[in-house]
């Protein structure tokens, strides 16, 4: 990889007023392109870990670098605008972002064909299926064209043939695009088949329990051998993980 | 095995497989690929188009097509019912009448009240009050429309205010509007003022909660994705939340002027004279004095039938195409 560092998070803390902490002391930086993918319970504060990389809130101790020009976010629910059309999400993207109003319309269309919706450009969320609607929001956040995507759980929600799909549609566009894409799953055999990095928190307060790098990313599959091994090797040291909860 | 915090560990996959085995779906001209060498540039094409056609079939299995019924559908389902039972309740009206054979003057049958309202059309009475009703509840509602719009935004959107000012709207919708009368009439005498007054304290607080109620079910989830979107708090409210809060609105709009409609029959039955002009609720109260009971029953026919009418040819449609495209109609895919 370039070895240039997109997002640096140093010895940072988080909690909610007066409540337990949520992180504790987590240091992570990554680079520029790479794939990481965030691992853990529920409780490991994931989804706070990423909604403080995303700016949408504020860290208690420590500091957190990112690009100045900030980072897309897909949530678990595609969170679409029911009253919009597939291509006007996308151009709702585009205009907050600041594109012409001619340019929009083509442009959106060309996301949209990205994701392979090219057909679906003027259904309306409620006609489209899960894996579709993830797909739009996939479109919208490659339409705000920040260097870094931050996914929260994108396809937790999703039933398993379409969630196979998906990852297959998201290391292509993550190849073709070059984004650095920082994913927050808890789905042990989804971060090791998608990550060139996984990073393993441990729940109350989270901090990174763990760290696995993937020399060889390209061909993996969900059913992958390879994949398999280290899903074993990351889900002993998760199980390791939760049972100190227990005492 | 990693066992303390930072441990780190390369894990090398137990085999390279050949793309033509497993398959690589991505494109050999990767920018971001690191390792695109074992793939041949044309079977990775075909990969692509390969995942292409199976999102493409897996798309197709997962959603309906959506049929809009046809206009003989819906003329079936939705006109025939309404217009059946009233046929239905008319025939037994006029049975009761033919068989138990009731004083006229009390219970007159469809024929009395059909002459009745066959007269003041003749007369031009009915003509004159159905005007006069329906512009002023016209007026009126879109004076609570312009005045409860912005109040509602405002509460709306600032908290404190709404804690405030809330409960007292939400009382102000229990309160009837015809309790304003006798305070519009001395405050404004007989005139159209009274009326208006009288329409907008009984429409505003509908439209006003309408509003308000719209704006608090906005998925939160929604304001988050304006926020990551980039959207200010001015784009946020005019492109994010007020579109999110539209069938709250339209709700309440459709409150409002029902509302407006039974105020100003109130305000119309009470105040009379003056410089107020002749309404529907001034022929009602002319048809009591003049102990008419076909002319009351007609009136009352006559304003119940501009109230459906307004609802059907207006709110409703407005309604159903909003609903249906955001997919919230029963009936309606996914």
């Amino acid at each position: 990889m370039s070895g240039q560092t997109a997002i640096r998070i140093e010895h940072l803390g988080k909690r909610f007023g007066a409540g337990p902490l949520v992180l504790d002391d987590v240091n992570l930086s990554v680079e520029a392109g790479e794939f990481v993918c965030l691992l853990g319970a529920s409780g490991c504060g994931k989804s706070t870990l990423l909604n403080l990389i995303a700016g949408l809130d504020r860290p208690t101790t420590g500091a957190i670098d990112v690009p100045a020009e900030g980072a897309a976010v897909m949530f678990q629910e595609s969170a679409l605008m029911p009253w919009l059309t597939a291509r006007q999400n996308v151009e709702l993207a585009l205009r907050l972002r600041g594109v012409a109003r001619s340019a929009r319309r083509a442009e959106a269309l060309e996301l949209l064909d990205t994701v392979n919706l090219a057909d679906a450009a003027e259904k309306r969320p409620h006609e489209l299926s899960g894996g579709m609607r993830q797909r739009v929001a996939l479109a919208r956040a490659l339409a705000q064209d920040r260097p870094v995507l931050l996914m929260d759980e994108p396809f937790a929600a999703l039933d398993a043939i379409t969630r196979d799909l998906l990852h297959e549609e998201l290391e292509r566009v993550w190849r073709r695009t070059g984004r650095t894409i920082v994913f927050v799953t808890h789905n042990v055999r989804e971060a090791a088949r998608l990550g060139q990095r996984v990073v393993l928190l441990s729940s109350r307060p989270g901090r990174v329990a763990g760290e696995w790098r993937i020399a060889e990313t390209s061909g993996r599959r969900i059913e992958s051998p390879e994949v398999a091994a280290l899903s074993i090797e990351i889900t002993e040291q998760l199980r390791k993980e939760i049972r100190r909860n227990a005492a | 095995m990693p066992h303390d915090t930072d441990g780190q560990l390369l894990v090398e996959p137990v085999e390279t497989d050949s793309p033509v085995e497993t398959g690589s779906p991505f494109e050999a001209d990767s920018p971001a690929g690191n390792n695109s060498t074992d793939s041949v540039s044309t079977s990775s094409t075909s990969k692509a188009d390969d995942l292409r056609s199976l999102e493409a079939g897996l798309d197709r299995l997962q959603t309906d097509p959506e049929h809009a019924p046809g206009a003989w559908q819906r003329f079936t389902t939705s006109v025939l019912p309404p217009i059946l039972f009233v046929i239905a309740l008319v025939a037994a009206w006029q049975l009761y009448v033919v068989i138990a054979q009731p004083r006229p003057d009390i219970v007159p049958g469809p024929v009395d009240v059909f002459n009745a309202m066959a007269l003041g059309w003749e007369s031009g009475r009915l003509q004159t009050a159905v005007i006069t009703s329906l512009e002023r509840g016209v007026v009126g509602f879109l004076i609570a429309v312009v005045v409860g719009t912005p109040l509602g935004l405002l509460l709306a959107e600032v908290k404190p205010l709404r804690r405030a000012v809330g409960p007292i709207i939400s009382g102000l919708q229990v309160l009837p509007s015809v309790a304003w009368v006798p305070a519009a009439i001395l405050w404004f005498g007989l005139t159209d003022a009274t009326v208006y007054f009288v329409v907008l304290m009984g429409a505003t607080p509908s439209i006003v909660n309408g509003l308000i109620a719209g704006v608090e079910q906005v998925p939160p989830q929604l304001r988050r994705v304006g926020t990551v979107l980039g959207a200010g708090r001015t784009r946020l409210a005019t492109l994010v939340v007020l579109p999110a809060a539209l069938p709250g609105y339209v709700a309440g709009l459709k409150q409002g002027w029902a509302f407006s409609w039974r105020s100003l029959m109130a305000a119309e039955i009470i105040a009379v004279g003056g410089t107020i002009g002749f309404g529907l609720g001034s022929m009602l109260q002319q048809s009591r004095e003049l102990a008419d009971i076909g002319g009351v029953l007609a009136t009352v026919l006559v304003i119940l039938f501009i109230g459906v009418l307004i609802e059907l040819v207006f709110f409703a449609p407005l309604e159903r195409r909003m609903l249906r495209r955001r997919g919230l109609l029963q009936g309606g895919t996914r």
